[in-house]
């Protein structure tokens, strides 16, 4: 019998704008190459509530999402914890990151507490930044996409940083995301995952570790990597291009 | 500066742009230059006024439609061509329609409004009706999220001297038309019947916008009396009710957003017409309108058929792949640089397509991605536009199908010029 893997969406509802709900199936389709079966778990509420979850997606959502999005989280806050407990491995983008940070100020000024999940405050309350972005990440590795986001997220131990962006079309720090054993999260879409398997990877790497597996990367992942690479360089190509503007 | 000589001008640049090839929204630049007041000194005075069309997709649609209609009708009309619908598209119109003193033949001008540069044109001609067709996800890259569109629509409206008609099954349209209602400003509705929704296996799609809850006046918008109702739509067939009459039409092509647009055009001229819309008239005016370029139309290069399918957006991919009927024996898409965060591809729902076989266009690596994610096999990737047309015309074929292009707005404006056909006057 094949291993199988569970992959939860959180409130994709509310926070699956713009292909980031994506996030699960790039990971489940890296997951079945692998020879691995996956199921996948909408949590809407806590009555959907599975006990074993090995990776967890939140996807973002604009900022009308943000009061029920922070709602329906407070019903899940416990769910999350006794997850993170028995090592899910969590994987966040835009406002879904901001609302499992510690606090998240919205744009109008409000302090909301988070799920207490990424250990990062977002301030939202910065003017909003669209572009493509390019930079280097925390393994050295080329990696690329597109933010579109508002503000800023602060983490509260900086060596935590995914990516440090030395390319990006306007305003935008240059410290982006944050990585850490079991938590993975960006403003950076794209989706990210797709333009940078190698984080997909990792991601996969650390939740068959929780199980006592290796993966043994093949064709598949290879050519996804080789698309993503030439993809990746068109981005940088257009950033340089922009820049001499 | 005169008007004479602005417009003078002004067809000198149209006149030069057209010797390049096509037509461009030059002219309107350089007229609007001139005479930044123009639109309104020439719009403004028109027997039966001003109408905007706007929303996140089916302007171009919406706004043929009402056109076709009211001229069905007796009415002469302005009308700006699909895609012209900033202010130098509006104005490029106007230098190829009106006369060297500025002169138009029409009664009416019915205009296809971008939502981001409504508050603009309204400061150059106010609008007497607007027209909002929805609110969907599109071109976050530039609205940043769907909310800043609907607070540009719900602005522009607010500001139309006489009404607003609006489509109220899309529920964000509905709760706008509310607070416009609450606010004074006189709203008609069109509404779509389940039965007509449920002839697309994903509806309406509409943005998911979360209002807070004791902000929803929805609860107060009076569904019960739309203006228009689409009751049925099956293929390109829909049958609307207007007045107390019953109106079976075939349109220029299928899918529900079709139904929609038609259904809130006839309610716009209905509006307009005094003496009420006459059965037969409608039915002409709405068979005899070609889809707008992009929407399903058909070009031919090489002696080989291409059927445009846009994908604009999430909603205009999803509607207009839910009107394909599979097998396609010949797919190619196309996508470049005027699609600058494609990420919104994953939230589609592709089952038709049980594979691709030309991927081309800037971001065409973006999309090998997303079809290996979704399991789906795809063939050449042809970066460049002339290359892959070439390519795909000499895909060998088993059926009479055209090869389906799909294909964002400037891969199919590319695609067009390529094949010989003249890029519209004014589209930007």
């Amino acid at each position: 019998m094949s291993t199988s893997f569970t992959i939860a969406r959180v409130l994709p509802q509310i926070l699956g704008l713009n292909g980031s709900s994506a996030s699960a199936e790039i990971l489940g389709s890296s997951l079945r190459h692998l020879g691995y079966d996956v199921s996948m778990v909408d949590i809407h509420s806590p009555q959907d509530a599975v006990s074993d979850v090995d990776i967890v997606c939140v996807g973002s959502g604009s900022t009308s999402s943000i009061n029920p999005g922070a709602s329906a989280i407070l019903g899940l806050v416990q769910l999350f914890h006794a997850w993170s407990a028995r090592g899910a491995i969590w994987c966040a983008q835009g406002t879904g990151w901001d609302l499992l940070g510690a606090s998240l100020t919205t744009p109008d000024g409000r302090v909301i507490p988070g799920a207490g999940v990424f250990p990062s405050e977002a301030d939202l309350r910065a003017p909003r930044f669209s572009g493509e972005v390019a930079g280097v990440d925390y393994q050295g590795r080329d990696s690329a996409g597109y933010v579109n986001a508002i503000g800023h997220t602060t983490l509260l131990d900086p060596s935590q940083v995914l990516v440090n962006l030395s390319a990006r079309a306007g305003e935008f720090p240059s410290e982006e995301g944050i990585v850490s054993p079991g938590l993975f999260a960006t403003k950076i879409g794209g989706p990210a995952l797709a333009l940078n398997p190698h984080w997909s990877n990792d991601l996969v790497t650390a939740a068959l570790a929780t199980r006592g597996l290796t993966p043994e990367f093949g064709e598949y992942h290879d050519r996804v990597e080789s698309l993503a690479q030439r993809a990746r360089a068109k981005i940088v190509a257009r950033l340089a291009q922009g820049s001499r503007k | 500066m005169g008007q004479f000589l602005a417009f003078a001008l002004a067809q000198c640049a149209r006149f030069a742009t057209r010797l390049r090839g096509g037509g461009s929204a030059f002219p309107g630049l350089v007229l609007l230059r001139m005479r930044p007041d123009i639109l309104g000194a020439t719009l403004s005075n028109l027997a039966h006024g001003v109408i905007f069309v706007s929303g996140s997709n089916g302007k171009s649609t919406t706004t043929t439609m009402v056109a076709s209609v009211l001229r069905a009708h007796g009415m002469r009309v302005f009308t700006n061509p699909a895609g012209g619908n900033l202010p130098q598209g509006l104005a490029s119109a106007l230098v190829a329609q009106a006369s060297l003193r500025g002169r138009l033949r029409a009664d009416i001008a019915v205009l296809e409004v971008d939502e981001a540069y409504g508050a603009q044109i309204a400061a150059l001609v106010k609008p007497d009706w607007v027209v909002l067709t929805n609110v969907q996800v599109d071109q976050l890259n530039r609205f940043g999220e769907p909310e800043n569109v609907y607070r540009m629509l719900h602005d522009l409206s607010a500001g139309a001297s006489h009404g607003v008609v609006l489509n109220a099954g899309d529920p964000n349209l509905a709760m706008m038309g509310a607070k416009l209602s609450q606010s004074g400003q006189l709203v008609h509705t069109i509404d779509v019947s389940e039965q007509a929704r449920l002839s697309a296996s994903h509806g309406l799609v509409p943005a998911a916008l979360f209002f807070d809850q004791e902000e929803d006046p929805g609860a107060n918008i009076n569904h019960s009396a739309p203006r228009a109702l689409l009751r049925t739509m099956e293929g390109s067939a829909a049958t609307i009710e207007l007045s107390g009459n019953s109106l079976t039409l075939e349109l220029p092509a299928p899918g529900l957003h079709y139904g929609v647009d038609a259904t809130l055009a006839l309610a716009m001229a209905d509006v307009m017409v005094d003496d009420g819309l006459q059965a037969d008239r409608v039915a002409t005016a709405m068979a005899g309108g070609a889809p707008v370029f992009g929407r399903g139309e058909v070009i031919t290069y090489r002696g080989r058929q291409i059927a445009l399918t846009m994908m604009k957006n999430l909603p205009s991919l999803q509607v207009n792949l839910d009107a394909l009927e599979g097998p396609l024996e010949r797919v190619w898409i196309a996508v470049d640089e005027g699609t600058p965060d494609p990420s919104w591809i994953y939230d589609a729902d592709i089952s038709v397509l049980d594979h691709v076989d030309v991927l081309s266009g800037s971001k065409a690596l973006q999309w090998a991605l997303f079809l290996e994610t979704r399991g789906i096999p795809y063939g050449d990737i042809v970066e460049d536009t002339a290359e892959a047309l070439r390519h795909v015309v000499g895909l060998a074929a088993s059926t009479a199908q055209p090869v389906h292009a799909i294909v964002n707005y400037e891969q199919m404006m590319s695609i067009r010029r390529l094949a010989g056909y003249k890029e519209l006057e004014g589209a930007s």
